[in-house]
């Protein structure tokens, strides 16, 4: 062995090395040939093995050569490997095309309960004017669902609220969220400002517009110098939050036994907008809610001095607000429970 | 109330239209409903003259007449009528007309003759009760004019409030209008002209208990003919919405109607020696109505009554013996006021209430009794003949004075936010009758104060309250007699606000002091709903009120624990004693029943799958309290996970429902649910069902309830194919409370060390046995432990089951070291074994 012999050897390696990574076929095929040239049993360490037999002095020029060999053997299968991955990962991708016009993987979607829903979007209207939520029984006895409320036994306004009455002898469902005024007076210290919502109950047959059991929402709002000015400021607001910022309102007498002056607040008509239609009776005008200034018997009963404190009282159902809002003509949809129909609300 | 403008056009000018009046009344807060505009229907139907009468030729029955209608060829009409000869005007409906319930008349043949038309009756034009006849026209009525031009009306529904009874009259309402517009009222005739025997020495009326019949004032008409009223007085009737009978009977609906007052017309040959007595029913006694109904009368019914027995039930309805027939010649009438409850209460007992009754009950003006009696005479005389004997039979003729109610003007302002002064607010109440006087003016007794102060009354009724005002600062009201509602000072306050226009009323923000902050009772409720709502389940809001058997169908037998602070569910069903129907006559008291309802309504409808739940209350009743306690219920049946091409379906089964329920105790911040069986609750599969609990950190109960696959017997009785799994929680904090606020730590630098034990067990084990176990011997360095695989089959025997955990052990200052895993692994391994399982390796 001398020293041309074995740089004859490497430049031949060399070669055929080249000419075997251009033609590897594909990456596995490369990392193999790489082993077989350049690994620790490889061919290029086998060459290299003759260099013990050369004299001392010839040692670094085959060294030399040798890494010159090493390095364009392993630029050649780099280059190779880099092309290879290129076709590789394009083949990959055109075997993984989907179509990706099919519909995905659906994901159940809830929804909260209109009537409930139209409860939260009132109270939250409230709470910015400073309105928290309590809340009061539904088994209610007839004092404070009627007598408290300066409605005495036998008074014709009963005709107002058909009662339904339960099996424990002065108790009825409660027909109004307004026996809650007295426990909220009886309990907490003016300034007072509470939203009462909750479920209510009716000896009233079904139609499109009523139902026997229902929600409501009570407000009332009590301390030295509360005005029915302020209900109508106050309506004001809430009718622009929750139908609209231009929306006309309308301030008209009404008739509570608990409360005087008592209001019936209206809302422009949402369908036509003025003229009138079948939607508004033609009248132009939609009722949204009645209130008045808390009755002078009625602050007594819930413990407070009518010549000092003075305050309003206001009474909407959710299930009009939302009917008004969403378009629904039918209450009875709200206790039907179709999912069809409660599909369609957030 | 219905409300012909014609006749409110009697008493009050009235240019404007029916929608300007309409709109005027509804803000006084006379809210009209509707406007019908009455002979719009009569299309084509004009005024024509019969030129001749003859009978047709084929048939007796029958007359062939000629009519003109003023201009073109005579028409030919066959009618059936008798009471018509040539020259009568009649009402002609024209080929193509159209009769109120959209009745078409078109040219037709009958039995050979061409009829060109229609002769119409008072009861085809519902314009009066005749239904025999053909309406007969004035003979001035002007020719081939449309009918609804000189009958046509139009007709407000206005809706009076209860306190206002003085409005529900025709006079009432054109007193209201007459303050808006500044005109004045003119009030209905009631003058008579009397002659013969004076009325005392016909009639005696004997009042036995005065608080219930405060006045009777009895008049006593002579000879009258029994017959229709005049048209004219059918047509306003008709239109108010009464029934015309004859002109007696309708003289007395016409004063209701027109002055609010009802009365009563006797046939004064039933009243016995011409004594009335006005007393409450003695026992057995018994009536027969004019509804020919035979009642037995309670003691606390007040009755009109004679020597023989009674005549009437006082304020509801007199009795078929007392009617006035055609055969009357002599009549009483009875004008009288009764007390206001014991007619309400008299006429909901025997289920008869009625126009009369609705007024008595919103009582009535003292004056009344003597205007109504008198007008009833003279439109009896008017329209019956007869004649009215002098002088009236009146058990209290002394008729109280104007109420006097003072006010401060300043605290009407305080109440209204408004700023009118004193002067303003007195012009604006005198509008409405009101006379307004100086505080303190005259020795008024009824406002004098007991110092040099008037009184001012600020409430009445039960919790009466008066307060001594400088008399500088106080006006007196006296307020018609008529204005039964106006007592105490907000009175006046609305009334001022009511006349002067609500609209005038500013519209300002509150600038009183803001309440202290308080948390809010729905707060952990709706947190709640949102979470399950991602979760994917709709919100459904079903009847409390249930059905009795619903009630039986789902009832937890064994008892179930609650959440800590939470209210049990106990007492005996509460049931409604008026209930409408049967399927909604108790309270529920337990949600379930009303989730299957809702799965089954869906499932017929068509739906594939149905996952829903509810925040709802149960009720009960324990001695002489109620209670009412808060409940999360969920019914999951179909596929939760919808199907689609690229996910198969598959039904939900428990496991999915044991995932909601933790979801919902990770949402609370309590640990993992842990479930016990409860075989032996009838509702649930005996196989599938179990108690479910979770505690927080402090081993506080957070969420207890019942879960499981609904019984097949109760999916059957659903008609619902397939498996339902329901739940029912009761939740800590769901009747008022808050999100609990989680601690939040950071998390360990160290890694955990997470080793995985299987251990075989029979099938009867249940899982969540052997995790208490691991749970209880891991020691404290074991920080979860999860199932995560089971296995059956070869090698383990046929009644086995391999149950694998993954436990995850960590320090939170250090790294662990092999040896303590491994130790706490062996205490693991020796506890399992000791439960009687056998370690798979
Ligand atoms: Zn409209």
């Amino acid at each position: 062995m001398d020293l041309a012999q074995l740089t004859g050897d490497l430049e031949d390696l060399r070669s055929e090395a080249m000419a075997q990574a251009a033609a590897a076929p594909d990456s596995a095929a490369l990392e193999a040939l790489e082993i077989e040239l350049l690994g620790k049993r490889g061919r290029l360490t086998a060459v290299l093995r003759g260099i013990g037999a050369l004299p001392a002095e010839d040692r670094p020029r085959v060294g030399a050569v040798a890494n010159t060999v090493r390095e364009g053997i392993e630029a050649a299968i780099r280059h190779r490997g880099k092309s290879l991955r290129g076709g590789e990962l394009d083949a990959r991708l055109a075997r993984e095309r989907v179509d990706v016009t099919t519909p995905g993987r659906p994901i159940r979607r809830g929804s909260l309960h209109p009537s409930l829903e139209a409860m939260a979007d009132i109270a939250a209207i409230f709470a910015q004017f400073g309105f928290v939520v309590v809340e009061s029984p539904e088994i209610e006895d007839d004092r404070t669902n009627f007598q408290m409320l300066n409605i005495p036994p036998d008074h014709p306004a009963r005709d107002l609220w058909d009662t339904l009455y339960v099996d424990l002898p002065g108790h009825l469902l409660r027909t109004h969220t307004s026996p809650g005024q007295i426990r909220v007076m009886q309990s907490m210290a003016p300034p007072i400002r509470v939203l009462l919502p909750g479920r209510c109950f009716r000896y009233e047959a079904v139609d499109a517009s009523h139902g026997f059991e229902f929600f409501q929402v009570e407000g009332l709002m009590v301390d030295e110098g509360t005005t029915l000015a302020d209900l109508k400021g106050l309506l004001d607001q809430f009718a622009h939050a929750m139908f609209g910022a231009g929306k006309r309102t309308r301030f008209r007498p009404g008739y509570y036994p608990f409360t005087e002056p008592s209001v019936a607040f209206d809302v422009e008509c949402l369908v036509c907008g003025g003229p009138g239609c079948a939607a508004c009776g033609r009248t132009g005008w939609l009722t949204i809610l009645g209130a008045g200034m808390v009755h002078p018997v009625v602050l007594q009963y819930g413990g407070l001095d009518p010549e000092r404190y003075q305050g309003f009282a206001f009474g909407m159902g959710p299930e009009r607000i939302s009917m008004l809002k969403h378009g629904i003509t039918d209450l009875r949809l709200f206790m039907e429970n179709d999912l069809r129909f409660l599909g369609q609300f957030r | 109330m219905r409300v012909p403008l014609s006749w409110l056009r009697d008493y009050v000018d009235l240019e404007q239209s029916p929608d300007w009046i309409a709109r005027r009344l509804t803000l006084l807060g006379m809210e009209v409903k509707g406007i019908e505009h009455r002979g719009l229907e009569w299309r084509n139907v004009v005024v024509g003259e019969l030129l001749s009468v003859e009978r047709h030729p084929r048939a007796d029955r029958l007359s062939l007449t000629r009519v003109t209608t003023g201009s073109g060829e005579p028409l030919e009409i066959v009618c059936g009528a008798t009471n018509i000869a040539a020259g009568d005007r009649v009402p002609v409906a024209l080929p193509g007309a159209v009769l109120p319930g959209d009745r078409r008349i078109e040219r037709t043949e009958k039995m050979g003759v061409v009829s060109n038309g229609m002769l119409c009756s008072g009861d085809e034009l519902q314009l009066t009760a005749d239904a025999d006849g053909i309406m007969i026209l004035p003979a001035d009525t002007p020719l081939g004019v449309p009918l609804a031009g000189l009958y046509g009306d139009v007709v407000l529904d206005v809706d009076v409030k209860p306190n206002r009874g003085d409005a529900l009259s025709i006079v009432g309402l054109a007193r209201e209008i007459a303050a808006v517009t500044g005109t004045s009222v003119r009030f209905p005739d009631s003058t008579v002209t009397e002659a013969g025997r004076p009325t005392p020495e016909r009639l005696r009326v004997d009042v036995e208990d005065p608080t219930l019949c405060s006045r009777f004032v009895g008049r006593w008409v002579e000879d009258v003919r029994v017959g229709p009223s005049p048209a004219s007085v059918q047509m306003r009737l008709i239109a108010a919405g009464v029934r015309p009978v004859s002109n007696v009977v309708d003289a007395s609906n016409y004063v209701m109607v027109e002055l609010g007052k009802p009365i009563h017309i006797f046939d004064a040959a039933a009243v016995h020696d011409g004594r009335i007595v006005v007393r409450l029913a003695r026992p057995g006694e018994r009536l027969v109505t004019l509804d020919h109904v035979d009642r037995e009368l309670h003691p606390e019914t007040l009755l009109i009554a004679d020597a023989a027995g009674p005549l009437g039930i006082a304020g509801v309805m007199g009795g078929a013996e007392s009617e006035v027939s055609d055969a009357t010649r002599n009549v009483v009438v009875e004008s009288a006021i009764f007390d206001p409850i014991s007619i309400r209460r008299t006429a909901f007992r025997y289920g008869l209430r009625s126009e009369a009754s609705l007024r008595f009950e919103k009582g009535q003006e003292h004056r009344l009794a003597r205007i109504g009696a008198d007008r009833t005479a003279r439109l009896v005389a008017e329209w019956a003949g007869g004649t009215v004997a002098p002088g009236v039979v009146d058990t209290h003729p002394a008729e109280p004075p104007p109420a006097r109610v003072a006010f401060r003007p300043a605290r009407v302002n305080r109440l209204l936010g408004t700023a009118l002064a004193p002067a303003e607010q007195a012009a604006v109440l005198e509008r409405v009758g009101l006379a307004i006087e100086a505080g303190g003016a005259g020795d008024d007794p009824t406002t004098a104060g007991s110092g040099a102060g008037v009184n001012v009354r600020v409430a009445a009724g039960e919790r009466p309250l008066v307060v001594e005002a400088d008399p500088a600062d106080v006006l007196v009201a006296v307020v018609p007699t008529w204005r039964r509602d106006i007592e105490i000072e907000a009175d006046i306050a609305e009334e001022v606000a009511r006349i002067h226009g609500y609209d005038l009323v500013p519209s300002t923000l509150p600038s009183t002091s803001m309440p202290p902050f308080r948390s809010s009772p729905l707060e952990l409720r709706d947190g709640l709903r949102r979470a399950l709502v991602g979760a994917g389940l709709r919100e459904v809001v079903t009847h409390a009120l249930v059905a009795p058997a619903s009630l039986d169908r789902v009832r937890w037998r064994e008892p179930v624990d609650v959440a800590d602070g939470e209210t049990e569910a106990r007492g005996t069903p509460i049931a409604v004693t008026n209930p409408l129907s049967a399927d909604h006559s108790v309270l529920r008291q337990s949600l379930v029943a009303s989730l299957l309802d809702i799965v089954a309504s869906n499932a017929r409808r068509g739906r594939p799958d149905v996952a829903i739940f509810e925040v709802g209350k149960g009720y009960g009743r324990v001695g002489q309290t109620t209670s009412e306690w808060w409940r999360l219920a969920l019914a999951l049946w179909g596929p939760l996970d919808q199907p689609a091409w690229n996910r198969p379906a598959r039904d939900a089964d428990l496991d999915d429902a044991k995932g909601l329920v933790a979801l919902v105790a990770g949402y609370l911040g309590l640990g993992e649910p842990s479930y016990t069986p409860v075989p032996s609750e009838p509702s649930l599969h005996p196989g599938r069902a179990a108690e479910v609990r979770a505690i927080d950190g402090t081993g506080a109960t957070g969420l207890a309830g019942r879960i499981g696959e609904l019984h097949p017997s109760l999916v059957e009785a659903w008609d619902v194919r397939g498996r339902v799994i329901v739940a029912e929680l009761s939740v800590r904090g769901l009747t008022a409370g808050q999100l609990p606020v989680p601690r939040a730590v950071a998390p360990s630098r160290q890694p955990d060390v997470e080793r995985d034990v299987a251990v075989v067990v029979t099938e009867d084990r249940p899982s969540g046995e052997l995790e208490m176990v691991i749970r209880a011997s891991a020691g404290p360095l074991l920080r979860h432990v999860r199932l995560f695989d089971v296995y059956r089959g070869a090698p383990l025997a046929a009644e086995e089951r391999s149950l694998a955990f993954r436990l995850r052990f960590a320090a939170a200052d250090r790294t662990l070291i092999e040896a303590e895993v491994e130790a706490a692994m062996a205490a693991v391994v020796r506890a399992l074994e000791t439960a009687g399982g056998r370690l798979r390796s």
